[in-house]
């Protein structure tokens, strides 16, 4: 036989399994997602907030092990710049609040702070930059196989339109969780090692079960509604278009609802932004103090968008096929 | 030998309209030609087989797999090569196919080799590296049939693999096809306009009008005619030398200026043509026996179709 021989030769190896196939759906659109540099650059600006949070929890750490006036300084200027809930508010009211005290336990303190740490890195930085990379990665992924008639191509080989909408979640997901779950997570760990012993984890041991809950409440339901209004259209700007208009309108939405207060907290109007929604749930999510007036209604409309979004998105999918 | 495609009735309705109506035929190894004109029913046809659309009656199977069951295993042992331009946006040539192969179920750097294995044997050069929406339509219709025999299928099911091609491509993935089924026993259902490819690679013959079977069997036999008569080329004096062979008892068809054909008197037509010949000063430039053209047996199966609507 020839060193290259560009003849055909039959191929006998062993197949991969058939259930894994939407891996290859989702690797292909991670990678062709990567190739964009506005991508790279909104993660790189993603992780600053995390990073910030991180000297927090350094400075925190410190001040645990150096108990003086300038450590409980800084610790109440901390609670001053960020985001301090409702619920929150009564201990940490004054110049270092609670902390400075040490009205609670070091392991409650501990939790309160992390706790408080990670509801600002999801309710305040994240949901806006998770907002843009979305709009940026999500609009194309299903338009353009659309009007490429790509759907040929996934189709007429062994994958299930269910394994194609996992694959392509997972696209979305991926990059939405790298900026949401995984600055989240790194967080509690640099908190961990930071912290004088392990000890600490026995009064967290929580934080990472609600970073993950909170993780999948920011993400899923946008990205299915993401990926529904890409699978509506074969132009990719349009389904971005749409996917603005609905954070925007909604944050309006709710905007004028509070100015004439004619509707109530736990009414629909007022529950109509996507963004607050998804961060009222979340925060309460990872504070279960949290005050989020209509928490049960703001659950029922997110699992509501979620199977509308997935009974569309399905539909959508398997349009083509049945043409 | 056992039937690759083996169908029973089958019919399919998109709402009113009857796209397939009582399909029955058999598909054997080998080389065969699915020919019909637009809106015969062939793309509906592909995709049951595919397992992309239902029946709405009938039954069959596929590699011996029922209709409808086992689709995954049935789309791993078939290779489709769709008449539509199909790429994905913004990846390269060889991405394609690599994806194509891992989702046939080829591990990554496998399918990755294996793609430049069959780009080679495409003819594919450098291009492979270039985003596929650069591409030219022969470059795409051969990433298309690259796609198509990435993960060694049974059967491979063609559409229109030679549109946009120049004549040199063209015979080159002629050539291929006829590689695939002689040398590696690969069976081919070539769905095609162009009834010259199918005449040059196909043993066998479909042809679907209106959603209905109206021919199928071996292009061989098709062609033969059904009483011998005989093809001949003629050089000068051709009308007195047909009505010579008119006297002589035999049928007479004249087909252009310089060709006839001569039926009737089976053995004697021979010594008869070159009788008249002599008698009439003609010369004659070719004898050979004739043969129905494909275009001729296509014509008339739609025709017959045509003449039954109107």
């Amino acid at each position: 036989m020839p060193i290259h021989d560009p003849g055909y030769r039959p191929w006998r190896g062993q197949s991969t399994s058939p259930g894994s196939r939407w891996l290859v759906v989702a690797h292909t659109g991670i990678q062709r997602a990567w190739r964009s540099s506005w991508l790279k650059r909104l993660l790189l600006l993603a992780w600053l907030p995390g990073a910030s949070l991180g000297l927090l929890v350094f400075l925190y750490e410190q001040m645990q092990v150096q108990d003086d006036i300038s450590a409980r300084a800084i610790q109440g200027m901390v609670v001053n710049v960020l985001e301090v809930p409702e619920s929150a508010r009564e201990q940490f009211r004054d110049f270092g609040g609670v902390l400075a005290r040490r009205e609670l336990s070091p392991g409650e303190e501990r939790h309160l702070f992390w706790s408080l740490l990670l509801l600002n890195l999801f309710r305040r930085s994240q949901p806006l930059i998770l907002l843009q990379v979305v709009g940026l990665i999500a609009p194309p992924l299903i338009s353009q196989d659309i009007r490429s008639r790509a759907f040929l191509l996934y189709f007429s080989r062994p994958l299930s339109p269910f394994q194609y909408i996992l694959g392509k979640c997972s696209v979305v997901l991926f990059y939405s969780l790298l900026i949401t779950l995984a600055p989240a997570l790194l967080l509690f760990v640099a908190g961990v090692l930071l912290s004088p012993g392990f000890d600490v984890l026995a009064a967290t041991w929580d934080l990472p079960l609600r970073i993950l809950v909170a993780a999948a409440v920011i993400t899923v339901p946008g990205t299915l509604l993401a990926l529904t209004l890409s699978s509506l259209t074969t132009e990719s700007r349009f389904a971005a278009a749409g996917w603005f208009a609905v954070w925007i309108f909604g944050w309006l939405l709710r905007a004028t609802a509070g100015l004439f207060s004619a509707a109530g907290p736990d009414s629909l109007v007022w529950n109509l932004s996507l963004y607050h929604v998804t961060t009222d749930v979340a925060g309460r999510v990872l504070d279960p103090n949290f005050l989020a007036p209509g928490f049960g209604l703001q659950v029922v409309l997110l699992g509501v968008l979620c199977a509308v979004s997935l009974a569309v998105l399905y539909r959508r999918v398997c349009a083509p096929l049945q043409a | 030998m056992a039937a690759l495609i083996e169908l029973q009735g089958i019919t399919r309705d998109y709402g009113n309209f009857r796209a397939l109506s009582d399909i029955t035929l058999s598909i054997h190894p080998g080389v065969t030609g699915l020919l019909g004109p637009n809106g015969a029913g062939k793309t509906t046809l592909i995709r049951i087989l595919l397992g992309l659309a239902k029946v709405t009656r009938g039954s069959g199977h596929v590699l011996g797999i029922p209709l409808g069951d086992q689709l995954p295993r049935v789309r791993s042992l078939v290779g489709f090569m769709p008449e539509d331009d199909c790429y994905l946006h913004g990846i390269s040539g060889i991405e394609t196919l690599q994806m194509a192969g891992r989702l046939s179920g080829i591990p990554s750097l496998e399918a990755l080799r294996r793609g430049h294995e069959i780009l080679d044997f495409c003819g594919a050069g450098q291009e492979r590296y270039r985003p596929v929406e650069t591409y030219s339509t022969g470059m795409r219709q051969k990433l298309r049939f690259a796609m198509a025999i990435v993960h060694d299928p049974q059967l491979l099911i063609l559409d229109e693999p030679t549109t946009g091609l120049d004549p040199q491509e063209r015979e080159a993935m002629l050539n291929r096809i006829r590689i695939l089924w002689r040398d590696f026993g690969k069976s081919v259902l070539l769905c095609t306009h162009i009834l010259p490819d199918v005449q040059a690679v196909c043993e066998r013959v479909v042809i679907l009008a209106r959603g209905t079977v109206r021919v199928t069997g071996s292009l061989d036999e098709l062609c033969r005619t059904s009483e011998p008569s005989l093809s001949v080329t003629v050089g000068g004096f051709m009308e007195p030398f047909a009505a010579e062979l008119g006297r002589r008892g035999l049928e007479v068809e004249l087909r252009d200026e310089r060709h006839l054909r001569v039926s009737g008197g089976a053995e004697e037509s021979g010594q008869a043509v070159w009788e008249s010949a002599v008698s009439t000063g003609s010369v004659i430039r070719g004898i050979e026996p004739a043969r129905n053209s494909l275009e001729q047996i296509f014509l008339e199966a739609v025709g017959e179709v045509r003449r039954a609507d109107t």
